[in-house]
Parts: structure tokens; sequence; C-alpha cells
């Protein structure tokens, strides 16, 4: 391959600069003349038929509206379907008359200021009359309180391949386990919010730090019956996302507000709403079976997944799904049964959450995993070696192909960086009568976008002006993960130009090209960076033969480098500018592309998380030492960046490990509704994460690149607690562990 | 009530209610909007400020509070033009990601240098404990302030 010249360089992100000198707008920093603010009124039961008296709230000065359920269009609507042909089960409104969880939407207060709007909400005469609630999968199932239809199973499907209950019989050894993976509130530190207003050419316009515009577009234009062309949905900078500002929780109802008032109106949420509000990692129960031979060789396996899916459909058919297709697509198990049961609760909606379904996934099946090693008295790192699929394999569901995997690599060298057999040999000399020390490490695997699910198709609008500038037209949304600086390095790359010369816009329904499935599915990079790239060649091709056109030379003779094209032997350099203008005044031209990309594949990418622990035996504190993540991700198209995803994602999974919950009680009622109960890792607990990187390239992905944001939130995890139940010779499976799991589990063992 | 606060070197006359939050001051009153709110109740740390050389949580310190003292903002940091060495830090080592919480971490960072100007990697995280980040798990954050001590702040 021709030395690269901007892919595969730490360049530094682009909005780094007014991020840093505090310049960047985010929406709550902006403002428009006539501005209102509104705010949600959110239940506070978990299921109650809703009266409201807001005669005291609207009769507060400078309040103009107080919205309920009687007020709004009474279209249902999902909040997690991203396009018109989704088929996903509707059951929301903008507005409830029934609670279903606490945080339910009841009412829309609007105002001139946040004051009076928090005065006339205190002022709000909410009667609930309660109804029997269902908290917890156990609940759901026993269907004895019903929250909607006629039974709580939201959605229930198995996937399967081979004959597992045939290889059970043959099986020398059958390790079973079962655990529990909590609810997680995904922390962005920007709360929720969004900005409704109508502007000069009459367009509806949502401004939204969201991760699918076109998504809130079909929502708002259906709920609202106005016609999708007059939504226009723009992506606002984004204090952060990780799946959960990925549904329409906020974007419709605003817009409603500003398009019946015909004022401009900013939605803002506290942080107690954006937990209760908004959306939640699914908490799941999964049970697993594996049979394994004595030579260590998995046989088969049956993997049951219970997913609490919350108050609403929302994704409770994409997450069963998405458990399900991923576990066939890391250990090569030619038999295999995967049941996945969505159910509804009375508590917060499941959405998107950094892995979408993988850090379930894994949590408990890689601890089955190591407990299959053990059984053999295996090393489980030499367990998963024998097991882990192979470069080129295929998907026995009949699901795309795995494509050119690295895993194996990921383990064996993770192995030697990390020095796993010396660790795990030698580790418990370290501990002292208070504190037992250990490693452990768990395989992942995600994927790459939708391609083989659901369209998966980005489009791309690239000119080059006058002065040699590019600005590329692509409907990404950047949650501050640098993707606008990918795809610029992509463009330059392709075009062989200056990176600086590039620029990228963000989501704007008005401006880019209409784009599939917005930025999530991990499918950015791979799709939306396959789509630049080959828009990129197309248009310095376009490049170059206008410049022969124009000039009379022959291909061979003419090279296009560093944004200038020229003949081999001339002095004479034209820059992709003048031969632009060249092209319009000569022959009725722009110097643009526009480039339909859908995906060609979607391979798995994996990763491999090594974790050293020290456990508090007094205390049943956990503290992680060091933590080795291995990613095989075909190509950094910027180090950087990616070292960033995998530290932050590390962050978000060490949290899943050890203590972030929302904390619901048995009637459904939230205790953790503010940073104080709801704890992430602070910069004294998180250890250094350090980053390996395989790259072989991937032959689909852009300059050989795979996925890496989502992917790197799912090993650390099920690695870490590989390690305490190594340190302790326990068999804890329930997530987070907290002292107090870790003090059970260690009595329990006495 | 009448407060005089010097607010990134500028001498601020203002008739205030005492009881805003000085974050509110700030952002409302005085437009500087790299103050940011995410919890409102001092346990995130994106609300950081410096006041009279400490690092604090301006959304649960009141306006009436702060009269005669000395504020420094993220927008107080840059210089005629030129941006202070952790700033530059921050970019040059990716410790940026979305950007919500970095004017309080860079400015929990400041405060910390301005004190000590070779902090150990402890003292750097615990002078940071109280700024939550969700993007970063803190490793380049750590990282640009390792790579500032010894150079002027």
């Amino acid at each position: 391959m021709e030395e690269l010249k901007y892919v595969g360089k730490s360049i530094i992100k682009d909005d780094t600069y007014d991020k840093a000198t505090g310049k960047t707008k985010f929406i709550c920093d902006m403002k428009r003349h006539n501005m209102l603010y509104a705010k949600l009124v959110l239940s506070e039961k978990p299921h109650a038929e809703i009266e409201m008296d807001k005669s005291e709230a609207l009769n507060i000065e400078g309040i103009e509206a107080v919205y309920t359920y009687d007020d709004i269009p009474h279209v249902l609507y999902n909040s997690h379907e991203w396009f018109a042909g989704g088929n996903q089960y509707k059951d929301e409104y903008l507005l409830c008359n029934r609670a279903r969880f606490v945080g339910d939407r009841i009412a829309l207060v609007v105002g001139k200021s946040k004051r009076v709007v928090e005065e006339a909400i205190s002022k709000l005469s909410i009667g609930y009359k309660e109804l029997e609630s269902v908290v917890g999968i156990k609940q759901a199932k026993e269907n004895k309180a019903i929250i909607k239809n006629d039974s709580n199973v939201a959605f229930s499907k198995s996937i399967n391949c081979g004959d597992y209950e045939e290889e059970f019989k043959k099986a020398d050894y059958i390790i079973k386990d079962s655990g529990k993976t909590q609810k997680i509130h995904h922390s962005a530190i920007e709360p929720h919010i969004c900005l409704s207003e109508i502007d000069e050419h009459g367009s509806l316009v949502v401004w939204s730090p969201c991760q699918t515009a076109f998504q809130i577009q079909y929502h708002v234009a259906s709920v609202l019956n106005i016609p999708f062309n007059k939504v226009r949905v723009i992506k606002a900078v984004m204090g952060g996302s990780f799946g959960g500002k990925g549904q329409t929780v906020l974007e419709p109802i605003c817009a409603f507000a500003a398009y019946t008032l015909n004022r401009p109106v900013m939605l803002y949420m506290d942080r107690k709403d954006a937990i209760l509000g908004t959306r939640s990692r699914n908490a799941t129960e999964i049970s697993v079976e594996t049979a394994i031979s004595k030579e260590g060789k998995i046989l088969a396996r049956k993997i049951i997944a219970d997913i609490d899916g919350g108050a609403y459909h929302t994704n409770s058919t994409a997450v069963a799904m998405a458990i399900g297709k991923k576990l066939f697509r890391m250990y090569d198990i030619q038999n295999q049964y995967f049941q996945g049961n969505s159910y509804y609760t009375n508590t917060i909606p499941g959405g998107a959450c950094r892995g979408y379904g993988s850090p379930q996934a894994h949590a408990i099946t890689e601890i089955n995993i190591d407990n299959a090693a053990k059984k053999i008295r295996m090393d489980p790192c030499e367990f998963r070696l024998n097991n882990l699929v192979k470069e080129g394999a295929k998907d026995p569901t009949g699901g795309t192909d795995i494509g050119n995997t690295k895993i194996r690599q990921c383990v064996i060298n993770g192995m030697e960086d990390f020095d796993w057999k010396n660790k795990r040999q030698n580790i418990k000399t370290k501990d002292t009568d208070r504190y037992a020390y250990g490693v452990g490490m768990a395989c992942a695997v995600h994927g790459n976008g939708y391609m083989g699910a659901y369209p998966d198709f980005s489009n791309v609008d690239m000119s080059i002006f006058a002065d040699g500038s590019v600005l590329v037209k692509i409907g990404i949304h950047d949650q501050g993960c640098g993707t606008v600086t990918t795809m610029q390095q992509i463009a330059a790359e392709s075009l062989d130009i200056n990176v600086d010369k590039v620029r990228v816009l963000e989501v704007d329904t008005l401006a880019t090209p209409y784009d599939s499935a917005g930025t999530q599915a991990s499918r950015v990079t791979f799709v939306c960076g396959g789509a630049v790239k080959s828009a990129g060649e197309n248009l310095r091709k376009k490049v170059i033969d206008s410049f022969c056109k124009l000039k009379g030379y022959s291909e061979d003779d003419v090279i296009a480098s560093n944004g200038f094209v020229y003949q081999k032997n001339s002095d004479k350099k034209y820059s992709y500018g003048d031969v632009a203008v060249e092209l319009e005044t000569k022959h009725s031209q722009s110097m643009s592309v526009f480039e339909r990309y859908e995906s060609p594949a979607n391979p798995a990418t994996h990763a491999a998380s090594f974790a050293e622990v020290k456990v508090d035996k007094y205390t049943g504190y956990v503290e992680v030492i060091d933590l080795l993540a291995v990613h095989d991700i075909g190509k950094s198209i910027n180090p950087q960046i990616v070292e960033g995803q995998i530290q932050g994602g590390a962050h978000m999974s060490l949290g899943m490990a050890l203590l972030e919950e929302i904390d619901i009680d048995k009637n459904g009622y939230v205790k953790s509704t503010n940073f104080s109960k709801y704890h992430l890792l602070n910069a004294p607990q998180m250890p250094e994460v350090r980053v390996m990187t395989i790259e072989e390239n991937e032959p689909f992905g852009p300059y050989g690149a795979k996925s890496v944001g989502e992917l790197a939130a799912v090993a650390p995890a099920p690695a870490v607690l590989n390690a305490i139940n190594f340190a302790l010779d326990t068999n804890i499976t329930i997530y987070p562990a907290t002292p107090e799991v870790v003090m059970n589990a260690i009595s329990n063992k006495k | 009530m009448k407060i005089e606060v010097v607010v990134n070197k500028k001498k601020i006359k203002m008739d205030v209610d005492p009881t805003t939050r000085l974050i509110d001051f700030l952002r409302d009153d005085l437009n500087l909007t790299g103050v940011k709110e995410g919890c409102s109740e001092g346990e995130c740390g994106s609300c950081t400020v410096i006041l009279d050389g400490v690092a604090v949580t301006s959304c649960t310190i009141l306006v009436g509070q702060v009269n005669g003292s000395e504020i420094i903002t993220i927008e107080g940091l840059e210089q005629s033009g030129e941006l202070d060495v952790i700033q530059k830090s921050f970019i040059e080592n990716g410790a940026i990601q979305c950007g919500f919480c970095t004017p309080g971490m860079i400015l929990s960072c400041k405060a910390l240098l301005m004190k000590n100007p070779n902090p150990s990697e402890e003292e750097i995280k615990r002078a940071i404990e109280g700024n939550l980040c969700r993007c970063t798990g803190y490793n380049k954050i750590v990282k640009a302030v390792q790579d500032v001590v010894g150079k002027e702040v």
C-alpha cells in the first residue's frame, strides 16, 4: 500500500480549540429573540392515571402554556424507530394521561424564563390514581399486573444453529451459570436539551444534540402531521451521548410547543430529569449452559436472555436480537440456541447504550467461559484460543461474514504484554490477610453497522471550490468522539489534499443528504467513512479527468497530489480550485460528486481485555490496578482518537463492573436520582488503560478500518469480574459487583 | 445588593439579587457561557471556576457570597490570543472529547498548578476528583497536566 499522508496520523480534533476556550456553543448557550423555556413534568408514580389541574400554574406571569395529554395530537410513535420502514410497535404519546414509569412525560410547562417554569411546575396540582405496578423481570413474567395489551412479554425470539440438544448428550461437561446486569444511566455530562423554532423559510427547525437527525425529522413530521420537507433537524454540538441521546424523547414535544406557540422554545432537563425521564441500558437476567469436551472444545451452548424493556416498547425487539446475534460471532460454536425475551415493566424504558446489547451478552457468557476452562483446569486464555473464530469465518446462522478478524492475535499479544501466564500463576503470592489479588480477562465482539439487518447506506455531496477548499456534506453526528476529524482525514487522503482544506458538515436535514441510520450501531467510520472515501476518490478522478480534458494530457502523464494537479514534466502546477474554475468556465460543470454508498459488508470487530484487581476482603471494595485493552480495529484512522475511545469505553465498562446502577426499589421508585447516588468512577478510582491495537486491514473498511467506540465498553467488565472471581475463588455473576455483592460472595463461600 | 468582583481581571460593579447562584450570574449577567451546568449540586464539576485561587463549583455558591473576590472562568485563561499552557496541553494530548466537562476540568487543573506547579500523579487525580468526565476515562487529562509540569503556568 502507498504511504498514507493523513490516515493513521494523530491529527488534533477539529473542535478542541473552541472547547478548550469555552467558545463552543452548546444548546444551553444558544439564545433566540423571544425565546421561551420549557420543562417536562415527569410522573412521580410508577403506574398511575393522571389528572391535572393546571389553572394555578397558568396564572403565573410569564407562563405561556401548560400542555398535557388533552392538548397534544394523539398519534403514537416509537422513539427508537429510526426510519419510516422500521415496523416497530408504536406505544408512546408526546405526553401521557397514564404514566407507566417514574419519569414518564405527563406535562410540558412553557414560560419566559426557567424561574417561572420551575415555579409553575411547583404549582401544578397533579392527581395520581395509582395502578398496580410491575418492577423487575420476575414480576413481569408472572403477568399478574399487566402494563399494556394482554401480556408483559414485549418480544420473544430464538436464534439457533445446529442441534445443541444432541451435542449436550455427548458433552464431557456442561457448565451452567446465570447472572444479571443492571440499568445504567448514560451520564453524558450535558443533560438532555433541545431547541425548536420556525425559520425564515417556514421550516419547523429542531436543534438537538442527537445521533439520528433523520429519525427526529420522521417523528416530528408524523406525530405533528407536518410534511417531512418542512421539518428541518440540525445536529447541535453534543456534550456526550453514549446512546442516551439516540431516541427522540424531547424533540417532538419541543417542536410541538414551538409550532403551536410560533416562538422559539428551548426544552431543558436537569440531572434528575435526565436520569429518570430519558432512557437506560436494558437490565438483563441471563442464563448460560455450555457443553464442552474434556479437551477444551465448546460443543454447544444454550443461552436464555430475559430483558427488562421498561415501560415502552422502544428497543425491546432490537436489543434482544442484538444480544443474540453477537453470541454466534466470537466463538466457533456450531450448535447453539439463543432465546431472547423482552418484558414490559414500570421502569425507565430501554435504549441504546454504548455497545448495544454487547455488554449484556458478554457479561455472563464470558464468566461462564472462564468457568468452563476452570472445570478442565485449563488456562482461560488457552481455552479461548481453542474456540475463538478464525479469519474468514462464517456466521453459522447465516449472518454477514466475520471478516478478517484478529481476535486470536488480540489474546496472544495481550497475554504477552500483560505477562499473563506469570501473573496468573504467581499473583496470589501478593495476597495478604486483608487483600486478595487476581487477574482475569475477557473477549468481546461487536459489529460495523446494520448491513444484513436494516438498510445501511449513506449519501455524500462533495465539492471543491475556486479557492481549493473542499466541502463534504454527509449526515454524520459527532458525539465528541472525533467523527468530523476522522471524516476529514479520510476525505483528505482520498482526494490527496491537505486536511486543513477540508470542511465536513454534520447533519442538517436541509443541507446534508439523507443517511439511512444515523450515528449509531458502530457504523460511522465503517459505512460513512467508506462513503467519504469513495466520494473522495471519485472527485479526485474528476479533477484528473477534467485537467486532462482541459489541457489535452493523457491520464498517465498527470499527477494529482497535495491539492495540485500537473503534467509530470511540467513545472506549472494547478490547484484543484484552478481546475474547478476552468471546468465551470469551459464545460459548464461544478467540481463536485454525489455519492450513494451502500455498505458492502458488516464484519465483526473483536477485542480482549486483561485486568488486575486488588480486593479488600474486609470491605468488599475492588480496585482495578491494571487494565490492558487489545483491539482488532483493522486500521486506526486517528490513533489518538482511537486510544481516547478505548480509554473512555473502559471507564463506562468498569463502572458497569463495579458501581453504576440506576437503583429502583421494589415499588418502582428510583433512588439514584443524582450523581451523589449514581456513582461514576472518578479520576482517583480510574486505572491507566493501556491500549494495544492490531491493525491488519479489514478489506471492506475504509483504509482497512473497523469500529471501536462501542466495543471499547464491553470486555473490561467481565475481565474485571473474572479477576475478582480468580482473586477470591468465587463465582460472582451480578453486575455491578459492589462491595455488598463481593462481601456476600465471600461470606457465602465460608 | 451591590457587589464588586474582579472577573477575568475585569472589575465588575453590579446590583444583584444576592441569592442568585454564581453560575447564573456568570452565564446570564456576564455572558460567560463557558461555565457549564451538568448536575446543579456540585457533584459533576462542570461549573467549576477559580475563586480567589481555589477551584469551586459555581452552582453551589451564591453571588452574594463572592463580593470582593477574584474569579477566573475558562474565558479568562487565554491572554491576548495566546492559550494558557494547560489549554494547549489538553488540546495536544487529546484530553477533550465532547467538551462539556472541559472548562471545569481545565480550571481545576489550573487551580492546582497555580498552587503546586509540580504535582504528582496522585495529586493531579485528587485535584480533579470532583470533576466527572464520561468520555476520556481521565487518562489523557492526567497526561495533559503531567505534560505541563515544570512549564510556566
